[in-house]
């Protein structure tokens, strides 16, 4: 066994190397406590024997037999049940559940697809339902248009005929009124003619006398 | 002055038998083949149309690695048949490479010659056997006297192919496994043994503080051998479908 001494003075650290001995700190072992058996059977039967004197046991990159076979035979166990019971029945289930998502997806894209069409179908109607529904206005508006203008025409003939009736009302009473006018006037002017000359005049000439007057003050 | 033992080479990778012919590196074996079985026995009774958790997200995410991190890129959708013996590869040299860093274990399984140089035999033989399969007496010939080559290389190239394939191929995957491991273990006895002295330093008080500096190493190291004890689990099954896939495929 290689015992390093560890130095440090001041700043620095050494290390030396020593045999096992030299530390003087080397530990009584028995024989069956070493990892390996002492090589002669003098330490082998001894008591108690320095740990360094234990056998150094065979190189350490030599492979073993019992960890070969404990070693290859749990690898060979692990990789037979993973071929055949563990991996297939987990792939199994891996693969269903993809399917499953595939499937998800495809159904999805069939669904976006229908979705698309009956969205297009819709806003095809609702274009057709808003071109219909255009003319009916137009139409409609005519109608409204034309029933709007026979109205007036109607309504305009209506106080045409209303104004005519009123203004032949208006001539025929104020004839009349001019009537009782000049035949008031025409009494009127032969009275005062009798009575300034005694003599009654003639109440045709009176009355057209008057009716000239009366129409030259009209004018 | 400090007195620093180093355990004897033999001390810190060998063990005393727990029964006859059963010792540490046998238990770790029996432990990551149980354990390997336990998580994908676990996963596989699960309801699978549900999205998966714990366990068998877990197992499914390593079974995804090994296809499309390894099979996929190595041997191609044709490959996808070795999985199961990939998969088992992965996990088995991975749980055996991890007990290095577990408290009281403290010991990979693959820091031994044994199991390195059973796996790499068992690759050499079923890459070998993959070969004459695929190829029948062709893969002798495919790998020995590569197409393209003008014949009189041949006295140069079909002894170093033989050499490089047949031979090499199964050393470079043991030693390559074991050397890390056994590298790694070995750093972390050091660390530990050197940080125990420092702090048990008797005469000089001085020294106990700086028994810090290769604890903080021991724990950097630590933390390393997780990354190393997946790294080599992966490099091992990666090269062993390189293999496979190269004797499947004669124009590989």
């Amino acid at each position: 066994m290689l015992t390093a001494v560890v130095i440090g003075s001041g700043g620095t650290v050494r290390v030396e190397l020593l045999a096992g001995g030299e530390s003087g700190e080397e530990k009584l072992v028995k024989p069956s406590e070493c990892l390996f058996e002492p090589e002669s059977e003098e330490l082998k039967n001894a008591e108690k024997i320095p740990q360094s004197e234990c056998g150094a046991g065979p190189s350490p990159i030599l492979p073993e037999a019992k960890e070969f076979i404990w070693g290859a035979s749990s690898f060979i166990v692990f990789a037979l049940l993973m071929r055949f019971v563990l991996f297939p029945r987990l792939k199994k289930g891996m693969e269903a559940r993809y399917n499953s998502i595939r499937e998800g997806h495809e159904n999805a894209d069939a669904a976006r697809s229908s979705a698309r069409s009956e969205v297009a179908q819709y806003e095809a109607a609702v274009t057709a339902a808003k071109a219909e529904a255009a003319k009916v206005v137009d139409a409609a508006r005519t109608t409204l248009e034309s029933e709007r203008q026979a109205q007036i025409s109607a309504a305009n003939a209506r106080i045409n005929a209303k104004r005519e009736a009123a203004q032949r009302d208006a001539e025929a009473a104020k004839a009349a009124v001019r009537g009782q006018i000049e035949s008031a006037v025409s009494d009127v002017v032969s009275s005062a003619v009798e009575a300034a000359t005694g003599k009654r005049p003639d109440s045709a000439a009176v009355s057209r006398a008057v009716a000239d007057v009366m129409s030259a003050g009209v004018r | 002055m400090i007195a620093l033992e180093f355990p004897p080479v033999n001390e810190v990778l060998r063990w005393k038998d727990l029964f006859p012919s059963f010792n540490k590196i046998a238990l770790i074996c029996v432990a990551a083949a149980l354990i390997g079985s336990l998580i994908f026995l676990l996963a596989g009774r699960k309801d699978h149309k549900t999205a998966p958790k714990g366990v068998r997200n877990f197992a499914e995410s390593i079974v995804e690695f090994i296809e499309n991190g390894i099979v996929m890129q190595t041997m191609g959708r044709d490959g996808l048949g070795w999985t199961p013996f990939l998969l088992s590869t992965f996990v088995f040299i991975y749980l055996c490479n991890v007990p290095g860093v577990i408290p009281l274990l403290q010991m990979p399984a693959t820091a031994r010659m044994a199991l390195p140089l059973f796996l790499s035999l068992l690759v050499w033989v079923v890459f070998i056997g993959t070969g004459f399969k695929h190829q029948g007496l062709g893969y002798l010939k495919n790998s020995l006297f590569p197409p393209g080559v003008p014949k009189a290389l041949y006295i140069l190239v079909t002894p170093i192919e033989f050499i490089s394939t047949f031979l090499v191929r199964p050393f470079s995957l043991t030693v390559r496994l074991f050397a890390n491991m056994l590298a790694g273990h070995i750093l972390l006895v050091t660390f530990a043994v050197l940080s125990k002295a420092l702090f048990q330093a008797e005469g000089n008080p001085a020294l106990i503080p700086m028994g810090v500096l290769p604890l903080f190493m021991l724990i950097f190291l630590t933390a390393f051998e997780v990354l190393v004890a997946f790294l080599q689990a992966y490099i091992f099954t990666i090269l062993a479908a390189v293999y496979i896939g190269g004797a499947a495929h004669p124009e590989h």
